[in-house]
């Protein structure tokens, strides 16, 4: 599974398709879980935790890091930011922010556009060199580099200094510098950061994404930089970079000062990355469970081949966590322009169908909205929440009766297929939409997936299937970013608005959402939304992706959280001797 | 002999560029456009445009491919970007000739990618080579003097088996027993002579060498018993034996001369073949050469790196071909190149 918090629908879907299923020996709440033989405290220190995984890191350059996976590795073993999330905590307690280089969470003022940080002393960089605030200044500069800093989550800072953003272009070309200089500013070590619009969960933005981590800049070569790892963390990367295709080892980096930090645990001596496995042969090792794959864990999971093989002593090692990625369906509003016709289709969707060809309830859990259960504010979607899982084609017939049309009424589904698994969770949907009165056509798509349903004069298709995870613990990332017409729609692209739905009253209430002073606020006004799209059909929920994964026998404190998003968490993991 | 080689060698280049341009025509011709692959989750037009430009895909196809093959004779620098490079020289990759193109997704130039992975399938490739040299080879020729027998029999049809599975079933059944379930060698991973000294690099190449050798080994058994019994009908054969010669000296200085000539060719196109990677045991072990890397280049819209291990395999290839047919004329007095 590729988990990824950057993903685009496209990698979201494209990881629904080697979902693992089976039965479940850890967790299974949606806040956590935790296992191991010392896993309720006193962890040991020393020994070797081994990654196997499959998908290679993208960058490891924190600016430009957008992975969820790879953004949480790399703040529990290298980068040290502003903030950060506790360490094996669960639920709720998990995504609160807590200081890390920051001596608190920030001071905000002027509605949330101005928010100041103080640097903490004695945390250093790899070389004995201190973590200053002109390196936090530098760091967040490099956001604006758009020409040479390609795929990071720079859309934020940009976002929310406009004005930057168009006269700055990063610390290479220096031009605007001026004007970056007065956005955000040190005086001694206190960094302020002036934003042009509010940002209430700021604190929540960077504890969960690496943009605002410091960067030294007579360490900065630019692109060349990806893959370099300079640590000012509890671990270092040996020979100072990650290798494309294989991975890297992780070492203790002995300028670390565990006093200045308080969360992240650094059990282990040595972290060892290995990428680019399959996923048969990850869980063939640990199921085998044999030398070194003893201390093993993966962000991967099991392959459904092999859900038989995981009973006894191998299903204890084996943990089952939602993941925080959720799957929808959506009408094409070019096309589907009739609320009754969109109703009897969300109505006759056989989301329970779906979810049994994935593999079942270990594969995935039924959404009751598109927003993720683990997001502050999250309430199940009322349009949804007692929707019949298998749908009701009888009600689903009259309302299409209602709505005057033709019947069967001809809809064609595209969907990213190519694969058994999908064709057959395609044609759950079409038994359900055939009965209450649509003709449905499928129309599996693969490597032109995204620029057919990108496009926005492409009327080929009346329903399609996205995918979503949340870059931070906001509803802020999710709900606009996918049906915000005014980001999304441009002449040539749909931007993530694969609907192609463009309504001001829902904008309205993402203004209203945004400029809330306060994090509270503001989800009230995203329940407000999610409640509105659903009762538009915007989208329909599916399912959300379940994590099924399994660790060695000798790895202890093995926790899955969700300020991790829900990957094992390095900060409290460690090696039984 | 040397004008002939150099023609061929002349030729070879040619085809070699033509090779870029036409992978390049592919890529670009492909539906996906590889700047959303980059771009990131959110991506604005704006962001999407300038990830094109940073990718160097917002030229034409024939000035790329142009630009490409300056590359290789004069070196090339990335970005190309004469404002970044006054300010911040820094950021600027230098690629020296013969420049094979800078990968975007791994920041750094191919040329370095592939002096670093061709290590990896060349030693799996070799390994391989002399695995199945020696038994292929060796077999064929107890099958071929045993002809008929259920010596012969059983040789025969227990290769075919392995032949008759793919490289992938092979590979997946000796790592998941040998190495998982039963523990009889260890968990196969690649370690350099310079990492791990002599032995860990056999010890790792031990089953996905295993793995190549049973597939090529059908092929040279049946290869070298049809020649070893061609042969062993030629009257010059049955002139030494009526000289009084022994069989043992008869088998190896006059049947195999004769019978092993062609297999040579054969296997000197095999190995030029897997020089360029083996993409399916690559990746079923883990390792990281070849062929690995340019199955991640193509599903990752990597064009540069997709180029450079396609020219790097044409290369091996077409330089076997040469060195195949100039070796012809070494063994066999009777060609002639003018």
């Amino acid at each position: 599974m590729s988990s990824r918090k950057r993903t685009t629908a496209l990698a979201a879907l494209g990881v629904a398709s080697v979902l693992g299923v089976s039965a479940c020996g850890g967790g299974g709440t949606t806040g956590g879980t935790t296992s191991g033989s010392n896993a309720a405290g006193g962890a040991q220190k020393g020994g070797t935790i081994y990654m196997l995984t499959k998908r290679p890191a993208e960058h490891m350059d924190p600016q430009r890091t957008y992975i969820g996976r790879d953004i949480f590795n790399q703040q529990r073993l290298v980068y040290r930011g502003l903030l950060q999330f506790p360490a094996g905590k669960s639920g709720a307690d998990a995504i609160v922010p807590i200081p890390d280089v920051a001596t608190d969470t920030g001071k905000s003022e002027d509605g949330g556009k101005k928010w100041t940080f103080t640097i903490k002393d004695g945390v250093k960089w790899e070389d004995g060199k201190p973590t200053t605030c002109e390196d936090f200044k530098y760091g967040f500069s490099r956001n604006f580099a758009t020409d040479v800093l390609t795929g990071g989550p720079s859309i934020y800072p940009l976002n929310f200094m406009p004005s930057v953003a168009k006269a700055y272009k990063g610390p290479y070309l220096k031009t605007g510098q001026d004007v970056y200089d007065k956005a955000v500013t040190c005086n001694g070590n206190v960094l302020t950061f002036n934003f042009e619009k509010p940002w209430a969960d700021f604190p929540m933005a960077i504890a969960g994404l690496n943009f605002a981590a410091p960067f030294r800049q007579d360490k900065d070569q630019g692109d060349k930089n990806n893959f370099v790892i300079f640590s000012n963390g509890p671990y270092k990367a040996e020979g100072g970079k990650w290798t494309k295709g294989t991975g890297a080892t992780f070492v203790r980096n002995d300028q670390y000062d565990p006093k200045t930090d308080g969360n992240r645990q650094a059990n282990p001596d040595k972290f060892v990355f290995t990428e680019g496995l399959t996923n048969e042969i990850i869980t063939q090792r640990l199921i085998a469970d044999g030398g070194n794959d003893k201390y093993a864990i993966t962000d991967r999971s099991i392959p459904p081949a092999f859900y038989n093989q995981i009973t006894g002593d191998v299903a204890k090692r084996a943990t089952n966590v939602p993941s925080p990625y959720t799957f929808y369906i959506l009408p094409n509003f070019n096309k589907m322009k009739n609320l009754k016709v969109r109703q009897a289709l969300a109505m006759s969707t056989d989301r329970a169908g779906y979810i049994n060809a994935l593999g079942g309830a270990k594969a995935a859990t039924l959404a009751k909205s598109l927003v993720a259960p683990d997001l502050p504010g999250y309430k199940e979607n009322p349009a949804f929440s007692s929707m019949p899982p298998s749908g009701d084609p009888v009600a689903a017939k009259k309302l299409l009766q209602e709505a005057g049309v033709a019947m069967p009424y001809p809809i064609t589904y595209t969907y990213q297929g190519g694969t058994p698994t999908s064709d057959n969770a395609a044609a759950a949907l079409k038994s359900g939409w055939d009965k209450a009165g649509f003709s449905v056509k499928l129309a599996p798509l693969t490597d032109t997936y995204y620029d057919v349903i990108q496009n926005p004069s492409n009327n080929s298709f009346d329903v399609t299937e996205g995918g979503w995870g949340a870059d931070y613990p906001s509803i802020f990332t999710v709900l606009p970013a996918l049906f915000d017409s005014r980001i999304n729609l441009t002449g040539k692209s749909n931007g993530q608005d694969y609907g192609n739905y463009k309504n001001p009253d829902a904008e309205k209430i993402m203004d209203e959402a945004a400029a809330a002073p306060t994090a509270d606020a503001a989800n009230a006004k995203w329940q407000e939304l999610d409640a509105f799209l659903g009762k538009d059909v915007a989208y329909i929920p599916n399912y959300i992706q379940n994590f099924y994964f399994l660790h060695g026998s000798g790895v202890g404190n093995y926790n899955q959280n969700p300020a991790v998003s829900q990957f094992p968490d390095l900060g409290v993991i460690s090696v039984n001797k | 002999m040397f004008a002939y080689i150099v023609r061929r060698v002349a030729a070879g280049m040619v085809m070699i560029l033509a090779m870029s341009l036409v992978t390049m025509l592919l890529f670009f011709a492909s539906p996906a456009d590889p700047a959303r692959y980059t771009c990131g989750k959110n991506c604005t037009p704006q962001l999407l445009e300038q990830n094109r430009k940073a990718l160097g895909y917002d030229q034409p196809v024939l000035s790329y491919w142009v630009d490409f093959t300056k590359g290789i004779f004069v070196g090339s620098e990335f970005p190309k970007d004469p404002a970044l490079k006054k300010s911040a020289p820094e950021t600027i990759a230098d690629c020296p000739a013969p420049c094979l193109g800078y990968s975007p997704q791994s920041s750094r130039p191919v040329r370095d990618i592939i002096v670093e992975k061709l290590p990896v399938s060349a030693s799996l490739a070799i390994a391989a080579f002399i695995m199945w040299m020696i038994a292929g080879v060796g077999l064929g020729i107890v099958a071929a003097l045993r002809k008929g027998s259920i010596v012969d029999r059983a040789i025969v049809g227990s290769a075919l088996v392995f032949y008759a599975f793919p490289t992938f079933f092979i590979g997946l059944g000796l790592y998941v027993f040998l190495a998982l379930k039963w523990g009889i060698v260890p968990v196969p991973a690649y370690t350099s002579i310079a990492d791990g000294g002599v032995g860990l690099w056999l010890q790792g190449l031990f089953l996905p060498a295993l793995t190549l050798a049973l597939v090529y080994i059908a092929g040279y058994i049946r290869l070298t018993r049809a020649f070893v019994l061609e042969v062993k009908g030629e009257d010059y054969l049955r002139t030494a034996q009526a000289k009084g010669l022994t069989s043992g000296r008869i088998l190896f200085k006059h049947t195999l001369r004769g019978a092993l000539t062609p297999i040579a060719t054969v296997a000197g196109l095999d190995l030029g073949g897997l020089l360029g990677g083996t993409i399916i045991t690559e990746q079923v072990f883990n390792y990281d050469g070849l062929g690995r890397t340019a199955v991640m280049a193509a599903t990752t819209y990597d064009l540069p790196v997709t180029v450079g291990i396609v020219l790097v395999a044409a290369t091996f290839v077409i330089t076997a071909n040469i060195v195949v047919d100039v070796l012809y004329a070494v063994i066999d007095p009777r060609v002639k190149y003018s």
